[in-house]
């Protein structure tokens, strides 16, 4: 029984985890669709306002896009707070900053890439690949530092305090990473050079029934990028010795000791895991915007707690769940508040905070989380 | 030399002076039994062993090396496994991940495949269950898997607490005819605490008596069963 046959890998690793991805997609884009359309009908005159649902038809496929690069980003973020959750029971408020190092690293990377002329001639798959590795292992070891330095040594003291060196490691780093690129720079408004590179800017038209979407080449790397990590993630945390350790560690710390596990190696490579996971996805984020700064990991961060509460605190499968969720949520007010002039796009933020308000009041625990026992 | 050693071992929880100069050795093959009333401190003497709880002063000598203030993982290590109250399954991990999990410091595969096909022999029940989650195990099930578990690594002592607690008598009856055989089959040293103090002095070689935190009697196991004190106390007789 211990070696399983291929088929049962295929499933385990490859075929369920895809599976669940595109079951959250597509259940989430079908809530939307079905709540946008209705919306269109229902509110402004004359009612019902066919031309407004026709209108918004036709963004739809855009919205869903869209909806799932946000989601994607997000649910990799949200990965390194579920995680660490898990095993330590405890919010690391500085996360989001491992993601602007990791959109930071990004640039320096394509920069060495635009000097050296490797923009063009080496494969962008290649080059994507570099950018993002080097991101996610800088942001993987400085998480690792992180927690040797700000978090073990006050392990076991109330909780509030591990919280609040969390705050001010986020601002340590925030500001850091500003005098440092102010120094070096003279600037911390920090451009991609992936401006008129056409493997990353091109649009790329996409016919979708009679409407056609421009998909933006790296709105394809986020989402290619995204599966590919989380797919490898799923094999460690479920398939390896290490990640069924981590599963031990945060079922029971102390118990697992006793397996003869070294606790405080396996918390320090759920922060690893954790922190490469946002640094990857600062860097994916940062190619496909174009421009990052110091202060580019905070709302990023904080959509994707919301996330990881939506989901599920503590559960990797709720971090995708909630991700793709608040994503695709994000995406369609984006869509359908612009018909709302009293509203409009700049308040799509308000509901996301409004989600989780909701979430807190209705479902602590998230959508696949198990009862919580204890409140952060 | 005894294989296990335990000198003068005093350890607290925070104010709380829960051990007060515990002295007992366990040799090489023997079941020896620690038993005593509930809050007695026989949990904290299975945790300061296995380095779950820090002794103030005292000392620990395992195989003659002194592991006082060691880590649980190093102690484990060396061949100590601990069985905890309550057994602590892992309640999502599947039947056979707890299993693999006690083999954690095992790094040949063929070792933990053998080992593993040993423990289902001495627990069929768990074969049955391998896919299972943990947690969904019956009371007496997550006991054997929580033995099972500690044998993994083939340790040279294995620390038992209340084992058959919440079990059904007949499934108490199972469970100690498994700590024999573990004993004269794999030859394993036992240190066995219990509250049901007359199944653990009838496997047991010898016994300690322990009582707020201190051992008020030490003798072979026959003697202490018919010690009128022990039984009044802890067998329940008048
Ligand atoms: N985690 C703990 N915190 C504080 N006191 C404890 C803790 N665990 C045990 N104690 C106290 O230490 C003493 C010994 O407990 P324990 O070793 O569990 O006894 P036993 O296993 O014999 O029932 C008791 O007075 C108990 O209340
Ligand atoms: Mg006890």
């Amino acid at each position: 029984m211990e070696a399983r046959s291929p088929a049962d890998w295929m499933y385990r690793f490859l075929l369920f985890p895809l599976g669940q991805m595109l079951a959250f997609i597509a259940g989430s884009a079908f809530i939307l669709t079905l709540l946008a359309y209705g919306i269109a009908l229902l509110f402004p005159e004359p009612r019902p306002n066919i031309v407004l649902a026709d209108q918004i038809g036709r963004q739809l496929p855009g919205m869903v896009i869209s909806g799932i690069t946000t989601g994607f980003v997000y649910a990799m973020i949200a990965l390194g707070y579920t995680m660490v959750y898990g095993v330590l029971k405890f919010i690391n408020f500085a996360h989001s900053e491992l993601f602007m190092v990791g959109s930071v690293v990004g640039f320096e990377v394509f920069l060495v890439f635009s000097a050296q002329a490797m923009l063009l001639t080496w494969h962008p798959v290649l080059l994507v690949a570099i950018a993002v590795l080097s991101a996610g292992l800088v942001s993987g070891l400085l998480a690792v530092t992180m927690e040797r330095v700000a978090y073990r040594p006050l392990r076991g003291a109330p909780r509030l305090v591990p919280l609040i060196s969390a705050i001010g490691v986020s601002f340590f780093m925030v500001d850091f990473v500003r005098a440092l690129m102010a120094i070096t720079r003279n600037d911390f408004n920090l451009t991609y050079p992936l401006n008129g590179v056409d493997w990353a800017r091109a649009p790329i038209p996409l016919l979708i029934g009679t409407t056609t979407v421009n998909l933006r080449p790296t709105q394809i790397i986020i989402i290619v990028g995204a599966v590919l990590m989380l797919l490898f993630l799923n094999y460690f945390v479920n398939g390896t010795k290490l990640g069924r350790g981590i599963r031990a560690v945060s079922q029971d710390m102390t118990t697992a000791g006793l397996m003869g596990i070294n606790v405080n190696r396996i918390i320090a490579l759920t922060f690893f895991v954790g922190g490469a996971f946002g640094g990857a996805a600062g860097a994916l984020f940062g190619m496909n915007v174009g421009t990052v700064t110091p202060f580019v990991g905070f709302f990023p961060g904080l959509k994707a707690f919301i996330a990881a509460v939506l989901g599920g605190i503590g559960s990797v499968t709720g971090a995708l769940l909630g991700g793709l969720t608040l994503g695709m949520i994000e995406s369609f007010l984006n869509g359908v508040l612009v018909y709302f002039p009293v509203f409009g796009q700049r308040y799509t933020d308000i509901f996301a905070f409004a989600v989780l308000i909701l979430i807190l009041i209705f479902r602590p625990s998230g959508i696949l989380g198990e009862k919580v026992d204890e409140k952060v | 030399m005894a294989l296990l050693e335990i000198s003068d071992l005093h350890t607290y929880y925070g104010q709380i002076h829960a051990l007060k100069g515990i002295t007992l050795t366990v040799g090489e093959g023997e079941i020896v039994t620690l038993v005593g009333a509930n809050g007695a401190g026989k949990s904290t003497t299975l945790r300061t062993v296995s380095g779950i709880a820090r002794p103030r002063t005292g000392s620990i000598r395992f195989a003659g090396r002194d592991i006082t203030g060691m880590k649980p993982h190093d102690i484990a290590a060396l061949g100590i496994s601990h069985v905890p109250e309550g057994r602590r399954i892992f309640p999502l991990l599947t039947v056979q991940e707890n299993i693999e999990i006690g083999a954690w410091n095992v790094a040949d595969r063929k070792q933990i495949g053998k080992r593993m096909q040993e423990m289902f022999a001495l627990f069929p029940r768990l074969r049955e269950r391998v896919q299972q989650k943990g947690g969904t195990l019956s009371g007496g099930e997550q006991q054997m898997l929580a033995i099972a578990r500690a044998l993994m690594c083939d340790p040279k002592v294995l620390l038992l607490d209340e084992p058959s607690m919440g079990l059904a008598p007949v499934l108490v009856e199972g469970i100690f005819d498994i700590i024999t055989r573990i004993n004269q089959e794999q030859k394993t040293t036992i240190l066995l605490v219990e509250q049901n103090a007359l199944m653990a002095l009838e496997v047991a070689s010898r016994g300690y008596v322990l009582q707020s935190g201190k051992i008020v009697l030490a003798d072979t196991a026959h003697a202490l069963m018919h010690n009128e004190e022990v039984r009044r106390v802890y067998l329940g007789e008048n």
